[in-house]
């Protein structure tokens, strides 16, 4: 907004030139979203609802989540009109 | 096989613009709040400023030590003020020529509690801002105490589950209500579920914000505070509305229209009976909260009945 050149945004505490803030959500999972791509139909539904907004579109027939972000919540799960998403333990992925 | 392929759902079509929020943020995993927060600039767009007050969306909205959470600008204020605020900002931009929209975030707490003052200066005004009421039906932030939009018979921290205590003992405020009556440009409730109407009333508020004050009241489910489990926020939303708990309508100048019928309503049982905070009702307590849900909703039907028969005053159009 401003045509000061040290600022791109302003932003509440500093200038905002720094990088963003990232928590490491993804480790808070305690169930990991799997998307069966051959149930999916791409409605998009798990995408709209996703309340991290993770949810990634991919080429055109499928959805995936970014599991960097996503908490596991599992409301993508619930959501799915097909059932094509499943919450898995977690634990299950750790070797 | 592969399923054959549907259609898009057209939700998808109004998030024409970038999510300005980092991807880790510190909301609850199922939080409506962090749904809303992040919707609401990817249909409005990325030039506009929130200010808001403590509650939980602050901690994010502010940012931490010398970092942000998102790109958006954000103005944090008291909750004694926050639509004060939001006047001064929403005439700075007026007066300086530049098109902004000043979005004042605020919980219910603040909107229907200890801002209300001041709130409801702005909309007699009729200050040129947007009002958000992020309504979770209490003090979450704080540690989960009761609030105005609490509604009867809930559990908070303050309405215990005791020997003598047993949940709120009060009826809820009506706000969306309080506020159309102020006979704003534009008032109306939304919620979680239904993603396509909040969009169109984000467009439509933005639009009438050029004429004057702006609220809007979302229901945004708390998991940590309610008690529901983290997948079902979006259900909670869901059977709010499929039990007329809450309401979907908007009101032009006042004149109130539902846009969401509902044919068969739900007995209210099956929106409580997802949340902890509603576990220790007996059927009494049941039966006083579902006489005032269809109490609320009489009023309303009633009122969006006249909508044709009321003419506004020609002194009152712009
Ligand atoms: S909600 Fe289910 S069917 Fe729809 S896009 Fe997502 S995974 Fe596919
Ligand atoms: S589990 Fe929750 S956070 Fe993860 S992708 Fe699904 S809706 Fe998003």
């Amino acid at each position: 907004m401003s045509s000061n050149k040290y600022f791109k945004h302003e932003g509440p505490w500093s200038d905002a030139n720094d990088p963003l803030m990232v928590s490491d959500t993804g480790d808070w999972r305690t169930k990991r979203p799997i998307v069966d791509k051959d149930q999916c139909i791409f409605c998009g539904f798990c995408a709209i609802y996703c309340p991290i907004q993770v949810m990634e579109m991919v080429e055109k027939s499928h959805f995936k989540p970014d599991l960097d972000f996503c908490k596991g919540c599992g409301i993508c799960a619930k959501e799915c009109p097909k059932k094509a998403i499943s919450m898995e333990p977690e634990g299950d992925f750790q070797k | 096989m592969a399923a054959k392929k549907g259609k898009l759902t057209k939700v998808l079509d109004h998030l024409k613009h970038e999510d300005p929020f980092s991807k880790g943020v510190a909301f609850c995993p199922g939080c409506g709040l962090e749904l809303l927060l992040r919707f609401i600039p990817q249909v409005l767009g990325n030039d506009i400023v929130i200010t808001g007050t403590p509650s939980c969306s602050a901690p994010v909205l502010l940012g931490q030590n010398n970092q942000s959470w998102h790109k958006l600008s954000y103005f944090g204020t008291l909750m004694t003020g926050a639509a004060a605020n939001a006047t001064g900002l929403a005439r700075y931009y007026k007066k300086a020529g530049i098109d902004n929209t000043v979005v004042c975030f605020n919980g219910d707490g603040t909107a229907a509690d200890i801002g209300f003052g001041n709130l409801s200066g702005a909309a007699e005004r009729n200050e040129p801002f947007i009002y958000i009421c992020y309504d979770n039906e209490g003090y979450m932030n704080t540690g989960i105490q009761k609030s105005g939009t609490t509604p009867y018979g809930a559990t908070t921290t303050t309405t215990p589950k005791g020997s003598i205590s047993k949940g709120k003992n009060l009826r809820r405020m009506n706000l969306a209500l309080k506020m159309a009556m102020h006979k704003i440009p534009y008032a109306a409730t939304a919620t979680l579920s239904d993603l396509d109407d909040l969009a169109k009333k984000l467009l439509k508020a933005k639009e009438a914000k050029e004429r004057g004050f702006v609220f809007l009241h979302v229901l945004a489910p708390c998991t940590t505070g309610w008690g529901h489990a983290p997948e079902n926020t979006i259900e909670v939303c869901r059977r709010a509305v499929k039990t007329n708990y809450f309401p979907l309508w908007e009101a032009v100048n006042g004149k109130i229209k539902m846009t969401k019928e509902v044919k068969k309503p739900k007995p209210v049982k099956t929106y409580t009976e997802l949340s902890k905070k509603f576990v220790n009702m007996t059927e009494e307590d049941h039966q006083i909260l579902q006489d005032d849900v269809d109490y609320e909703f009489c009023i309303l039907g009633g009122l969006s009945q006249l909508e044709g028969e009321c003419q506004l005053p020609v002194s009152a159009e712009d």
